[in-house]
């Protein structure tokens, strides 16, 4: 027996470790996980279980690959160091039929392959026509649910067009910004066991949209609507997201969810997102005299917070009912490249703030999560690498949010207000969104 | 400055009393070799192809320093080792640094060294322009590795996507150091592929067909096309986004209206056809490498030349398999994936045959077989998972994970460097003219394998469970922390493997002076190609007379034949075939100053444009001097490399002699091929 000879039970233990690590890895917790039993999409569902068996073949041709090796280097090796005079094998220079054989086999295999491929592939991008019946504003709307997803340095925001608006012709910019349309950043709320049409595009660079438990990712490409693609989710619940094409500083901390909800509850969600922030009525009138030009006095924490985002804030955040009178497209593009910072109207209606990566409200506590919030705000270069310094060229638009400098009164009262600023989500929506 | 009288006129060799003092100054061709002089103007393919090996070999360790720093920021969650900004310039810099200063120069490096000997030629076809293109190369990779001293390394990812390549988004110089830098070693692939295109197809010996060449000069030619036709697509996408970023164009702008994937295409057209380039040469040296040491040809030889081709031509057919989820629409998606299938079917072809030429031979596992046989199973995962890729549904979800990360590591590393490294263990002693210690060979290569399968192959698990690439860290919860953490465990084990290698050149070197330096003998492996069959190492002018070949695996052939039961017998030993060096009257092709005196333009003009446009001038001008330096030069020394001049009468009429001019001035056969004869002119030469 020669040294080194890997003997079948070696060969057996390292299959063994292989497969028993390839399972223990499926138990643990991988909500980016894109095979295993808890997929939500279907269409995630369908390449899962493509993959499963492409898998096993690769499998089976790999150890017989292996296995012939080691057979071979088993068998056919010679016992001493190096080669004796006059001791060679049969010279053997080719087999033709054989070589015509392992040509045609994997060719037929690779053919019998193409044909489930295609018919996935058409799935994968065919559309139904789904509408449903939703109350948007005070009208009944037949709405085919589509929803414009656009990535930008490094957070994600989502448009939705209730009206009769072509989103794969329009060019972003070009869409409209009122009427019958919710606008909402880093979690995409959509109804459970409905296929929605995304239109991914990006106002920067080259960002991708992937929710691996729903399906397969998109690029997200500035300056095309690229081919629609869709996400359908079969239970309600929360599914992880992460940018996967590489978008600078902090591709790493743009991430998102996408929720789902039973129809009842997108439509309470569609209803409360078609309002602006609700205030009590002492607020909303502070509010309504600061739109008119008066400068009254704040008389709680509340109406301070209003007064710090309409001076701090409010030049490159929305929130409607609240400082939208303020709002100028153009001067968010002088002071951003991308153009477009979040919309807040309803923060704490999502569960994850700055790009998806902090909570909102404590997973366990289900208490909003102040402290994050706070830190955030404090410096929120320490929490996501940005580019807000101002650049050597002269081009002093930034990308990400800067550091505002804010005191810890003005970053209470900003909590406050972004406490208040949308409806809290439901506690399993909140549980099931574990971010560390 | 000298007179020189009628540059273009061809003389008949007799004007040797137009002498000229000096005409060149201080780079007038040195007389005596083995200085740093030797080195800086040779134009011996040999020399060549062991500067492009150790100059690969230096950022290796530069790339595989870099590959360190990834894995010890990755190797916990939310890992500081790196800030983003340095991550991600540490990983734009590894990938660029193993694709084109490390992987494509050592291929180069066997290719240079080997090609001309399988073919039983005396040099390249054009030797000047052999010693070019290493130095533009070398000085190209320095160049786009001093970003890392002038401001940072290039950080938008070795496939370096617009827009966020562009200025806005890039602001920092690292990435125009990687377009210049690319582009400066873009010519020196260009210029070899032309050259050992040149070589292959018209310097064969009598009687070599295409189908007697070895299988590593074919999949050597291969390559050379690939190169030719793919290097032009990004030299002209990097000229692009230079343009872009130092002159305000637009052709990757999108809000002037660029098509933002203009730059994935043209990245991808060169960038596919880049993969064969990769891996071709390493399935070259295996299939040499796999014969000698099963005692059987390889099988098949027909089918490994057919498939080779067959992958050279149908890689240009699937570069957007790349792009699958970029929006090209489900139409191109569709042909696309279909054509990436098929060309799974030559390689498979490949590994069959060399399973099939090892089975039922008598193995002998020398590192080199070691490495070769462990590149089969290797390349074969990285084939698989390659083809899982092919399926462009799934690939929607592998597609930017980690699970394609694997796949390139397994299929560059598992097949390119292990052929590489058996490509080392196999080839020194004919290099070098000393073996490389086995039992130490033994423990690098399993030290190797061991770490790259417990770097790369979990891997996989990470990408399929979710792991973005190109994220400079991640967060608990997402259950990427175990694989991780043997990832970074594995990668140091490769790490110390590697560092094996060195210390083996070391230890080896040592034992064989101790030993007296022995002579491992012109075939140290009872090969079967025409380059062992020379000296060990090989003599300068390498072979010493004409060889006139009447089959494949000619060498083997005139060692053994096949008596009446067609059992194989020898007829002669391999010092009796081998040619022992002895013939000094050989005209070699000259040395010269001027590739490197012409490359190192090529750099300062890239520093010119990057900081002050007042640096391209004196960049240009010595590119320029370069340029008329080497034109107004006598390309055939009359007086170098042997010592006498054309008047002698111990000619001997058997050797062949390069820069030779007949009577009726027929060309030369071999050397200055196509190169000016300047007119007579005798140089002074220096004592």
């Amino acid at each position: 027996m020669t040294r080194n000879t890997p003997s079948a039970r070696t060969v057996f233990r390292f299959v063994a470790v292989v497969a028993g690590a390839l399972v223990l890895a499926s138990c643990s917790e991988a909500p980016l996980d894109t095979l295993g039993p808890d997929l939500a999409g279907p269409e995630a569902r369908d390449i899962g279980w493509f993959m499963t068996w492409m898998l096993w073949i690769c499998y089976g041709v790999f150890f017989a690959v292996l296995g012939i090796t080691l057979y071979s280097w088993r068998k056919f090796r010679i016992k001493t160091d190096e080669y004796e005079e006059g001791d060679w094998p049969e010279q053997i220079h080719g087999n033709t039929t054989a070589e015509l054989a392992w040509t045609a086999a994997p060719a037929i295999t690779l053919a019998v392959v193409a044909v489930f491929t295609l018919g996935l592939h058409a799935s994968l991008n065919s559309n139904d026509e789904n509408a449903i019946e939703l109350i948007v504003g005070d009208e009944q709307v037949a709405w085919e649910p589509e929803v414009v997803v656009i990535g930008q340095q490094w957070w994600w925001e989502y448009q939705y067009h209730f009206g009769d608006v072509d989103l794969v012709a329009q060019r972003v910019e070009n869409l409209p910004t009122t009427g019958p349309i919710i606008t909402t950043a880093t979690q995409m709320v959509i109804p459970v066991g409905e296929e929605v049409e995304l239109e991914v595009t990006s106002r920067d660079v080259i960002h991708s949209y992937w929710i691996p438990s729903l399906n397969g990712k998109r690029d997200a490409v500035p300056g095309r609507q690229s081919a629609p693609w869709k996400l359908q989710a079969d239970e309600p619940g929360v599914y992880f997201g992460q940018c996967t094409e590489f978008c600078g500083l902090s591709h790493a901390r743009m991430r998102m969810q996408v929720i789902a909800l039973p129809m009842a509850e997108f439509q309470d969600w569609v209803t409360s997102q078609m309002q602006g922030v609700a205030l009590g009525d002492a607020d909303q009138a502070y509010v309504d005299a600061l739109v008119a030009g008066e400068t009254p006095a704040p008389e709680n924490s509340m109406q301070r917070g209003i007064a710090t985002f309409r001076s701090k804030c409010a030049s490159c955040h929305l929130m409607d009912n609240v400082a939208d009178d303020l709002f100028s497209p153009e001067e968010v593009r002088k002071q951003l490249v991308a153009g477009v910072a979040p919309n807040l109207t309803h923060f704490s209606s999502r569960t994850t703030f700055a790009g998806g990566i902090r909570n909102v409200y404590d997973p366990e506590t289900l208490e909003f999560n102040a402290n994050e919030l706070r830190i955030w705000l404090q410096d929120p270069s320490a929490v996501k690498a940005n580019y807000v310094e101002p650049a050597s060229d002269g081009d002093v638009r930034m990308r990400g949010m800067p550091n505002l400098g804010l005191s810890q009164i003005e970053i209470d009262d900003l909590v406050g207000l972004l406490e208040s600023a949308g409806e809290k989500p439901s506690e399993q929506i909140i549980r099931e969104t574990g971010v560390e | 400055m000298a007179i020189i009288e009628d540059p273009l006129a061809i003389g008949a060799g007799d004007d040797a009393s137009q002498t000229v003092a000096r005409p060149l100054g201080d780079l007038t061709r040195p007389q005596i070799s083995g200085s740093w002089k030797d080195w800086l103007s040779t134009v011996d393919h040999k020399k060549i192809g062991i500067m492009y090996g150790a100059a690969a070999m230096f950022f290796f360790v530069i790339g595989g320093s870099e590959a360190l720093l990834i894995r010890l920021q990755l190797a916990t969650p939310n890992g500081t080792v790196l800030s983003p900004d340095v991550y991600n310039q540490v990983f734009t810099m590894h990938g660029v640094t193993m694709i084109f200063l490390v992987a494509m120069p050592m291929a180069a490096a066997f290719a240079n060294y080997l090609l001309p000997l399988q073919i039983g030629a005396r040099d390249v076809a054009f030797p000047r322009l052999n010693a070019l293109s290493f130095w533009v190369f070398l000085f190209g990779g320095l160049f786009l590795n001093s970003a890392w001293l002038l401001g940072g390394g290039a950080d938008g990812g070795w496939f370096n996507y617009a827009p966020n390549s562009t200025v806005t988004f890039s602001p920092s110089h690292g990435i125009d150091f990687y377009a210049l830098g690319l582009q400066i070693t873009g010519i020196a692939s260009l210029v070899s592929a032309i050259n050992l295109i040149t070589t292959v197809l018209n310097m064969r010996p009598k009687g070599m067909s295409m189908f007697r060449m070895p299988i590593f000069t074919w999949m050597n030619l291969v390559v050379q096309f690939l190169l030719l036709f793919a290097v032009p697509v990004i030299s002209v996408a990097l000229f692009e986004l230079t343009f872009d970023r130092l002159f305000d164009a637009n052709f990757f702008n999108t809000e002037a209206g660029a098509d933002p994937l203009l730059w994935q295409h043209l990245f991808w057209i060169f960038g596919h056809p880049e993969v064969y380039i990769l891996i071709l040469p390493s399935f070259g040296i295996v299939s040499e490498v796999i014969p000698v040491f099963s005692r059987k040809p390889i099988f098949g030889y027909s089918f490994m030349v057919f498939s080779g081709v067959a992958i050279g031509f149908m890689g240009w057919g699937v570069w957007a398999h790349h792009m699958f989820v970029s929006g090209i629409g489900p139409i191109s998606v569709a042909a696309f994936s279909l054509s990436t299938m098929f060309i799974a079917v030559p390689t498979g072809v490949k590994i069959l045959n060399w399973l099939a030429t090892i089975w039922g031979g008598r193995l002998r596992f020398t590192t080199a077989m070691l490495f070769a046989v462990g590149l089969i199973s290797m390349f074969t995962i990285g084939g698989l998972s390659g083809v899982t890729h092919s399926i462009a549904p799934a690939d929607t979800q592998q597609t930017d994970t980690y699970y394609i990360v694997a796949h390139f590591h397994y299929v560059v590393f598992g097949g390119t460097l292990l052929g590489f490294f058996s490509g080392f263990y196999f080839w020194w002693p004919k290099m070098f003219g000393y073996m490389l210690n086995e039992r130490v060979g033994k423990m690098n290569f399993w030290l190797q394998i061991v770490g790259f399968n417990l770097t790369f192959g979990p891997m996989h698990i990470l990408g399929l469970q979710g792991m973005s690439r190109r994220i400079d860290s991640y967060d608990k919860g997402f259950g990427f922390d175990l694989w991780n953490l043997v990832a970074t465990v594995g990668a140091f084990i490769l790490a110390a493997g590697i560092a094996i290698f060195f210390v083996n050149i070391a230890i080896s070197h040592r034992q064989w002076k101790a030993a007296g330096r022995p002579n491992p003998g012109p075939d140290p492996w009872d090969a079967r190609s025409l380059e062992w069959m020379t000296a060990s190492p090989t003599p300068e002018h390498n072979f010493d007379e004409e060889i006139v070949v009447e089959s494949l695996d000619e060498f083997w052939h005139r060692k053994y034949g096949y008596d009446e039961d067609h059992k194989v017998v020898r007829i002669a030993t391999s010092e009796e075939v081998a040619q022992d060096g002895s013939n000094t009257n050989v005209h070699l092709p000259s040395p010269s100053y001027f590739p490197f005196v012409l490359s190192l333009g090529f750099p300062i003009i890239g520093y010119g444009l990057i900081f002050s446009l007042w640096l391209c001038i004196p960049g240009a001008a010595l590119v320029v001097y370069g340029m008329v330096g080497w034109i107004f030069e006598h390309p055939d020394d009359p007086n170098a490399a042997h010592g006498h001049d054309e008047d002698h009468d111990d000619h001997d009429p058997d050797a062949i002699e390069a820069g030779d001019v007949t009577e009726a001035g027929d060309a030369i056969e071999a050397g200055d091929t196509g190169e000016l004869v300047g007119a007579g002119q005798t140089t002074e030469t220096e004592a």
